[in-house]
């Protein structure tokens, strides 16, 4: 199954490897690519301008209906959750935060998952709370492929350890492994 | 728990066939999540909350209900907020009365940031303000005006942002306390409006899917932000349609920042600081 979607989660202890895979992407992606990033509230300004900084590709946060399309990066807006539709729309929602986050990455993970299946490729960074565990179950639930950054490779692993802890992911990869693997995407 | 597609379907026709709720044009995601959601606090599975429903009025209310709430904040959005006190508000000073409808207002903390926004701009009195939602309860809190406040830490930066500073002229500072809106109170961990405001806005339930305007004015600003979400394209094109029927020239709607007009309604309007103006 070829891969249809690529979507990165993390939370503390992610930014500069999202940052450098940001770097990777080329001009003729074929595929779309999701984040997200828990972010604290004071760094809610400023935030989608740094990720753009060296990115090699525009990141932007979606608006809400937004049809999905190869190549675009979307960044899920701070405040909201962001999910994918059937239709390949983006859907924010202010629903309550989901293990304290807002965009919560099991309400993302999960909706991607039940969208996009088997051509889902989930890739899971270092964190400090729960948040992602059960999106990432979604994920190899409906077919997708996960990639777990090593928790002792995390700055912090309390996300990552929690959800290998409950799902076996077909890779677990140091910073460096993930940075090749996906520029060989 | 895990709901799939006929299954929506089947508590769509369902709520349909035993009251005047109809889901079918809401998000799919967002149903399907809510839904999940309600399954699983009351453990229960779809099939038996189907018969329940069709049993139970007062039990429909409440999943609807559920099914409905919307989180919202004190000034949500500080650059909108902001938006509203520079560009947009001071438009209205010269009128003799300013119509302000609250769509969908949840909780009401929009309705009390509009609330304290107008009266420090002078505005307040001559505002008449109109709110509404389809979910009575959650007007409940809204006519109270009692929040939790340590979920809620950011109210007071928020309040800081949009009252206190003027991101407009560098150091300028408008020292407003606190206790000039509302209370905190740490041991009871509740903010608390203060009582003269729970007086002036008129609360009254209504659903955007299908009501006429509810209080029979023209309005100058309808402020509705992330409602619409909730929403499917075609349902959105309802709702625009029954917002400009009552809109007055010049008036404007603000939606949430990731929200926007598509579609046939677009071009009615003009996209201007964080607001669309009716052309």
């Amino acid at each position: 199954m070829s891969t249809k979607a690529l979507i990165i989660g993390g939370s503390a202890g992610s930014f500069q490897i999202v940052i450098r895979i940001l770097e990777l992407f080329r001009p003729d992606l074929p595929i779309p690519v999701f984040l997200c990033l828990h972010r604290l509230k004071q760094v809610r300004k400023g935030f989608e301008e740094t990720l753009n900084y060296n990115a090699s590709l525009p990141v932007r946060e979606p608006m809400d209906k937004e049809y999905i399309r190869p190549g675009k990066i979307y960044l899920a807006p701070s405040n909201y959750h962001m999910l994918i539709e059937k239709d390949l729309t983006i859907a924010l929602s202010t629903e309550a935060t989901v293990h304290h986050s807002r965009p919560s990455l099991d309400v993302f993970f999960s909706s991607a998952a039940d969208v996009y299946g088997p051509g889902l490729l989930a890739l899971l960074l270092s964190g400090a709370n729960q948040d992602g565990t059960e999106g990432i179950a979604e994920v190899k639930r409906n077919g997708g492929t996960v990639v777990i950054q090593d928790p002792d490779d995390c700055e912090i692993s309390t996300m990552c350890e929690s959800a290998i802890k409950l799902t076996k992911p077909d890779q677990i990869l140091t910073v460096s492994k993930i940075i090749e693997f996906v520029s060989l995407l | 728990m895990d709901i799939e597609n006929q299954d929506i379907q089947a508590f769509i026709e369902t709520v349909k066939s035993q009251s005047d709720y109809d889901f079918s044009d809401y998000s799919d995601k967002s149903l399907k999540r809510r839904l999940s959601k309600i399954l699983l606090d009351r453990k229960l599975s779809l099939e038996v909350l189907l018969e329940n429903i069709r049993a139970d009025d007062d039990l429909l209310e409440k999943i609807v209900k559920d099914i409905t709430v919307n989180t919202t904040e004190l000034f949500r959005d500080p650059a909108v907020w902001h938006s509203l006190r520079f560009d947009i508000l001071p438009r209205f000073q010269q009128q003799s009365n300013i119509k302000i409808w609250h769509p969908g207002c949840s909780t009401g903390q929009e309705v009390f940031s509009m609330m304290i926004l107008l009266n420090e701009l002078g505005l307040l009195q001559k505002t008449h303000l109109y709110a509404s939602d389809l979910n009575e309860d959650v007007m409940e809190v809204a006519k109270q005006g009692i929040y939790k406040y340590r979920f809620n830490e950011g109210y007071l930066d928020n309040f800081d942002s949009v009252i206190r500073e003027n991101p407009r002229v560098n150091d300028s500072y408008f020292d407003v306390p606190y206790s000039k809106y509302f209370h905190v109170d740490k041991t009871r961990d509740n903010l608390r409006m203060n009582k003269q405001m729970l007086t002036k806005p008129v609360y009254v339930k209504h659903d955007l899917v299908r009501d006429p305007n509810p209080f029979g004015e023209v309005f100058d600003l309808i402020i509705c932000r992330n409602v619409i979400i909730y929403f499917n394209y075609e349902l959105q094109n309802k709702v625009f349609k029954l917002f400009m029927d009552n809109m007055s020239p010049g008036s404007c709607l603000v939606l949430g920042v990731h929200e926007s007009i598509l579609g046939p309604f677009a071009s009615r309007f003009d996209k201007k600081f964080q607001a669309y103006f009716k052309k």
